[in-house]
C-alpha cells in the first residue's frame, strides 16, 4: 500500500518546508471572510449564527498568532513552557474541527478549491449520528492545515502532516520512511535546553509534540508507530554521558540504518523472493497500489518473465491507477478494473499478489479496504493469495473485524465533482420536506441563476437530509484463512506465523 | 437521458408516445434502435416498452391465422432481442405474449375449434391424439366441453359460434383494432382463467415437453396443430391475447407493489440491510418496510455504472428514467420516512458486512437455475454475504425470470463505456492499459437464499417450477 518510496519520501521533506508557510496563513483570513456572509444564506447553519461569529474570531486571532509564530518559526523555541504549549493545544484542538483553512489541500476528487464547505461539514458531522458504524474513529478531529500546530512542531514535520493529510505521502512503508527523514531533520536541528539530558528532553518533549501533529493531520500506521517505538526506545537507551554531538550523529546512522535495513533491503529480499513466484503465461491480479509489489512486477518483468497483470482499484484514491500507469509505462500488459468488476478479473488471473498495511498478531491482513473482497474471490476461484509485506509493519495488535480499529476518510469525497454535477439535474425532485430544497427555491425566487447551484449544492443536499450519510473508510481486514502465504524478508509464511516474526523482528 | 421532463430525449417515454401514433412496423424498428443504441435499458424500461409494443403488434395484426400470429410475434421477437440479447427481459415478454396465444388457443381447442379445416367434418380428437398422445387426458381435466359435448353437437355449436364471430371480427379489422375488445367479454373469461391459475395450465403443459423434449420437432407439430386449428378458427383469437397482454402491464405495473407487500414478513426492527444499486422494487421493499418498523440501510453505490443512479434515488427517491407517470405517485426517498442511510462504496462490502443482517439485491435477470444476472458487484456483495453467514434476498418481479439457463455465463454480461472508469481525457492511461468495465455480475444460486417475486418468496431451487409455469418449452427458443 505504498506509493512511491525513495524519490518522492526522500525528496519530500527536504524541499517544501517554506511553501506551506506562505501560502497557508494567507488562506486563513480569505477563508474568514466568505464565512461572515454565509450563514445568511446557509440555512443548515442558520441557526449556530450566534456561534459561527464567535468561532470566527476566534479563528481570525489564531490565524493573527499562527502568522506571528510562521514568521518567526523556529527560532523561539523556549517561548513558552510545556505546560502552557499543552493548554494552547488542547483549545486548539478543540477549535480544529471548525478551523480548517486547507491550504494547499488537495484530493482525488476535488480539484477545485472548496475550503468553506469543508470546514462546515466537520462541524455538522458531530450534529449527525455516525455512531452505527465508525462512530468511535470520529472521536479525532482531523487537521488539514499547519494551524494550530504546537510551535516546536518542526517545519519538516510540518510539510511531512500536510502530505499527510492530503495523501501525497500516501502508503505505510512510505509515511514511514518520510517520517523518519523528517525525524533525522529534527535530530539535526535540536538542541538540548540546559539542565536535561537529550535522552530525557528528546523522546518526551520534543518528539512528542511532532508525532501529534502527523497524527493530528493523519492517524499514524502501524509501521509508524512501530518506527516511533523502536526510535524512542533508541533515544532511551543513549547513555547520558554521550556528548550531544556525537549522539545525535549517532541517531541520524541509526535511522539511516533502520530504513536500509528495514524497509530498502527488506523490500529487496521480498522482491527478489516474489519474483520468482510469477512464472511465464501468469496473470497477476493485484489490488490497488504497493510499492513492493510494483517492485516485484517490474523485477519480473526485467528478468524476461512473460505475464500480464490486472489491477483492480477503487475509491477513493484510484491507487490502482498509478500503478496501471507505471506497469504499462514499463511494457507490462495491464488490464484495469474497479472492484465493482472484481468477480471478472478474478476469473482471468492466476495470482494474487497485495500489498499490505499491516500484518496483524493473529495472521489477518490489514490494508487497502477493498483486499478482503478481492482475496475472498481469489479464494472461491482457488486462486494462491500473496502477501508482500516487510516486517516492520507487523504488529501484536489483533482485529477480528474491520470495524473496531479503522481510519475514516472525508465522506463527501464519495461523490467526486463529477459525480456531483451529474447529480445537479436531480435538485427538481428532491423531496419538498428537504431543507435544501426550500433554500433553493427560495434562491430561485431571488435570483434566477441555474449557474449558481454548483456541484457543491449536491454536498448540501446530502448534509441537509437528516438520514443520509455517506461513509468512508481507508482499511479493512482480510482473514486469514484467504491468504495462503506472507513473504518477508524472514521468508514465505503462512498468516499464523506472523506473530512469530513480529517478536523476532522486535527482540533483534 | 436529458434532464427535466424533455420529453422528445429518445427513450422509454419517447417511445411510447410515439407508439400511439405510429404503426406496428416502425415501431418495432424504433424500439430495436433504441435497444441498440442502449436508450432504453433496464429489465423495467425494456419490458414495459416490449410489452406496449406487442400490444401494438397484436392489435395491428389483420387476419385470423394463429400460427401466423405466433410466426409474427416470434418474427418481432427475434428481431429485439437480436438488438439487445442481453435484455433479456425482452425475450421473456415475447415469450409470455407467446404463451398467451396457445393459451388462448389450447382454452378453446378443447371446446370448439377442433372441428375439420374445411366442413367440419373431421374427427378433431382423432387429430389430436395423433399429436400429443400423451395430453389428451390432461386436457380433459381442465376442458369439460371437449367429452361432454357430442359430435354433431359440437360441430353445429362452433359452425354456429364462427358464423357469429365472423360478423363480429371482420368489419373491425378493415377499420380499427382497438375498439373491439370490449365485444369479447365471453372468451376472456377462459383466457383469464388460463393466465393467471398458472398451476393448473403448466401441469397440462409441462409434458408436452416431456412428451416432445426435441423443441424443434415439438415446435413445428405444434405449428402445424395451429395452422390446422386457426383455419377455421372462430375465437376471437386476438383480442383474448390483447387482454392477455394488457394483464402483463398490470402485472408489470403492480409487481413493486405486490413485492413490497410482503416487506413485514422479512424485515424486523434494527435490522441493518445493505442493498446496492439503485432499484426501485428494492427502495418500495424497504419503503414498505420502514412504515411500521425502523432499521438501517447500507447502501452499495455500485461505482462507476450504477452510481449516480443510486445517489440520486437516495436523494429523491425516484429514478430518473423509470419517471413516466408516476409524478403524482407520492414516494419519497427512504430517508424521509425516517430510516438512516448510509453510503458506501463498493469497496466496503466486506468490510461492513460483519454488522449487516441482510442482504436485499436488486436483479436485472433470473435466471431458471436459480442464479441471477444483477448489477456489477452483485457477485461480490453475495459472496461476502456468504462468508459472513448473512442471508441474501433478491427481489424481483416474474418478468425479471427468465427461461435461459446459464450455460455461457459470459454471454450474458454486458460490458460499458470504459470511460466511465477512467476518463477519455487521461489519454495516455487508456491508450496502454485495457480498462474493463463490466456492467453485471452473475450471482450464481447457491449464494442467494431467498428469492421475492410478486408470487411470493421461493427457494432459488424452486425457479425452474415458476419458470415453467410462466413459459411454453415452444417458445422457449424464440
Amino acid at each position: 500500500m505504498s506509493g512511491p518510496i525513495e524519490g518522492e519520501a526522500v525528496a519530500a521533506p527536504a524541499a517544501p518546508p517554506q511553501a506551506p508557510n506562505d501560502q497557508a496563513i494567507p488562506a486563513a483570513p480569505a477563508k474568514a471572510d466568505p464565512k461572515g456572509t454565509k450563514p445568511a444564506e446557509d440555512g443548515a447553519s442558520k441557526k449556530l449564527s450566534g456561534a459561527d461569529l464567535k468561532k470566527q474570531k476566534q479563528l481570525e486571532k489564531q490565524a493573527k498568532r499562527a502568522q506571528a509564530k510562521a514568521t518567526a518559526p523556529a527560532a523561539t523555541q523556549q517561548g513558552g513552557s510545556p505546560k502552557e504549549q499543552k493548554q494552547k493545544e488542547q483549545k486548539q484542538s478543540q477549535k480544529k474541527d471548525e478551523a480548517r483553512p486547507l491550504p494547499i489541500r488537495r484530493r482525488p476528487s476535488q480539484s477545485g478549491a472548496v475550503p468553506q464547505q469543508q470546514a462546515k461539514k466537520e462541524s455538522k458531522r458531530d450534529q449527525k449520528n455516525l455512531g452505527l458504524f465508525f462512530g468511535h474513529l470520529y472521536s479525532q478531529p482531523r487537521q488539514h492545515s499547519m494551524v494550530g500546530a504546537s510551535k516546536d512542531v518542526h517545519p519538516a514535520v510540518l510539510a511531512l502532516g500536510l502530505q499527510y493529510s492530503s495523501y501525497v505521502i500516501c502508503g505505510s512503508t512510505a509515511r514511514m520512511v518520510a517520517m523518519l527523514l523528517a525525524f533525522k531533520a529534527v535530530i539535526e536541528s535540536y538542541q538540548t535546553p540546559v539542565g536535561t539530558s537529550l535522552a530525557r528532553h528528546l523522546t518526551n518533549h520534543h518528539l512528542s509534540p511532532q508525532i501529534d501533529y502527523l497524527r493530528g493531520c493523519r492517524p499514524l500506521s502501524i509501521s509508524m508507530g512501530n518506527a516511533i517505538r523502536w526510535l524512542k526506545d533508541l533515544i532511551i537507551k543513549i547513555d547520558p554521558s554521550t556528548p550531544e554531538a556525537e549522539a545525535k550523529r549517532d541517531l541520524v546512522e541509526e535511522i539511516d540504518m533502520f530504513i536500509r535495513e528495514r524497509v530498502t533491503a527488506a523490500q529487496k529480499l521480498i522482491r527478489d523472493q516474489a519474483a520468482t513466484k510469477i512464472l511465464p503465461g501468469d496473470v497477476i491480479l493485484t489490488y490497488a497500489s504497493s510499492s513492493i509489489v510494483e517492485q516485484t512486477l517490474l523485477q519480473a518483468h526485467k528478468a524476461g518473465v512473460p505475464f500480464t497483470v490486472i489491477v483492480v482499484d477503487s475509491k477513493p484514491l484510484f491507487e490502482g491507477k498509478t500503478l496501471a500507469r507505471k506497469l504499462a509505462n514499463q511494457g507490462i500488459t495491464v488490464r484495469y478494473y474497479l472492484i465493482t468488476g472484481a468477480s471478472h478479473a478474478v476469473k482471468d488471473a492466476s495470482k494474487v499478489f497485495l500489498g499490505a498495511h499491516a500484518m496483524m498478531s493473529n495472521g489477518r491482513l490489514y490494508s487497502r479496504v477493498g483486499t478482503a473482497l478481492v482475496s475472498m474471490l481469489a479464494r472461491s476461484q482457488s486462486l494462491p493469495v500473496l502477501v508482500l509485506c516487510e516486517s516492520v509493519k507487523f504488529t501484536e495488535k489483533v482485529a477480528l473485524d474491520s470495524i473496531v480499529g479503522n481510519e475514516v476518510a472525508p465522506a463527501d469525497e464519495i461523490l467526486s465533482e463529477a459525480e456531483r454535477a451529474s447529480l445537479l439535474p436531480l435538485e427538481l425532485h428532491l423531496p419538498a420536506t428537504h431543507p435544501s430544497r426550500n433554500k433553493s427555491d427560495h434562491d430561485k425566487f431571488a435570483a434566477a441563476d441555474d449557474a449558481k447551484s454548483g456541484p457543491l449544492d449536491v454536498l448540501k443536499w446530502v448534509e441537509g437530509s437528516d438520514n443520509l450519510h455517506h461513509l468512508q473508510v481507508l482499511y479493512d481486514v482480510t482473514p486469514a484463512e484467504y491468504i495462503n502465504m506472507v513473504i518477508t524478508e524472514y521468508g514465505s509464511l503462512p498468516p499464523s506465523s506472523v506473530p512469530v516474526v513480529h517478536r523476532l523482528s522486535t527482540n533483534t | 437521458m436529458a434532464q427535466g421532463p424533455v420529453q422528445l430525449a429518445p427513450g422509454l417515454i419517447s417511445f411510447l408516445k410515439s407508439l400511439k401514433t405510429t404503426p406496428a412496423d416502425p415501431s418495432v424498428e424504433h424500439l430495436t434502435s433504441l435497444l441498440k443504441r442502449r436508450q432504453i435499458r433496464n429489465s423495467r424500461p425494456c419490458a414495459i416498452a416490449t410489452t406496449a409494443l406487442m400490444l401494438r403488434v397484436v392489435g395491428e395484426f389483420k387476419g385470423r391465422d394463429a400460427a401466423k400470429l405466433v410466426e409474427r410475434i416470434r418474427q418481432v421477437g427475434r428481431r429485439l432481442t437480436a438488438a439487445q440479447p442481453r435484455e433479456v427481459v425482452v425475450g421473456n415478454i415475447v415469450r409470455r405474449v407467446l404463451g398467451l396465444v396457445r393459451e388462448v388457443l389450447d382454452d378453446n381447442t378443447g371446446g370448439d375449434s377442433h372441428t375439420g379445416s374445411d366442413a367440419g367434418h373431421h374427427t378433431p380428437a382423432h387429430h389430436d391424439s395423433m399429436v400429443r398422445p400423451t395430453l389428451s387426458s390432461s386436457i380433459s381435466t381442465f376442458s369439460p366441453l371437449r367429452h361432454a359435448a357430442a359430435e354433431p353437437m359440437d360441430a353445429s355449436m362452433t359452425s354456429d359460434m364462427s358464423d357469429s364471430s365472423d360478423l363480429h371480427r371482420r368489419p373491425p379489422l378493415l377499420t380499427s383494432h382497438t375498439s373491439y375488445a370490449p365485444t369479447t367479454s365471453a372468451p376472456l373469461v377462459n383466457s383469464l382463467f388460463g393466465l393467471f391459475s398458472q398451476p393448473d395450465d403448466s401441469n397440462a403443459s409441462t409434458p408436452t415437453g416431456a412428451a416432445s423434449p426435441d423443441g424443434k420437432s415439438a415446435h413445428s407439430l405444434n405449428l402445424e396443430r395451429l395452422a390446422d386449428l386457426s383455419r377455421s378458427t372462430n375465437i376471437d383469437l386476438k383480442s383474448e391475447v390483447m387482454d392477455g397482454i394488457r394483464e402483463l402491464q398490470d402485472e408489470l405495473e403492480q409487481s413493486d407493489e405486490q413485492i413490497a407487500g410482503v416487506a413485514l414478513e422479512h424485515i424486523h426492527s434494527n435490522e441493518i440491510i445493505l442493498t446496492h444499486t439503485a432499484s426501485t422494487t428494492v427502495q418500495k421493499f424497504l419503503l414498505s418496510a420502514a412504515k411500521k418498523r425502523k432499521f438501517t440501510v447500507v447502501h452499495a453505490e455500485t461505482y462507476p455504472h450504477d452510481n449516480t443512479a443510486t445517489h440520486g434515488i437516495l436523494l429523491t427517491g425516484r429514478k430518473r428514467e423509470t419517471r413516466l407517470d408516476e409524478d403524482d405517485d407520492p414516494w419519497k426517498p427512504l430517508t424521509a420516512a425516517g430510516i438512516p442511510v448510509y453510503v458506501i462504496p463498493d469497496s466496503h462490502v466486506f468490510a461492513i458486512m460483519s454488522r449487516v443482517n441482510k442482504v436485499i439485491l436488486a436483479t436485472h435477470t433470473v435466471l431458471a437455475n436459480g442464479g441471477l444476472v444483477a448489477a456489477a458487484g452483485a457477485h461480490m456483495i453475495a459472496k461476502a454475504a456468504k462468508e459472513h453467514q448473512t442471508p441474501v434476498v433478491v427481489l424481483s418481479g416474474v418478468y425479471k425470470l427468465s427461461p435461459v439457463y446459464p450455460f455461457d455465463i459470459d454471454e450474458l454480461i454486458e460490458y460499458g463505456d470504459a470511460g466511465r472508469v477512467v476518463p477519455y481525457e487521461d489519454g495516455e492511461f487508456v491508450d496502454k492499459v485495457d480498462v474493463e468495465h463490466p456492467l453485471y455480475d452473475y450471482v450464481p444460486a447457491d449464494l442467494v437464499d431467498l428469492y421475492i417475486t410478486n408470487l411470493g418468496g421461493h427457494a432459488p431451487s424452486y425457479l425452474y417450477r415458476i419458470v415453467a409455469d410462466h413459459y411454453r418449452t415452444e417458445d422457449i427458443t424464440l
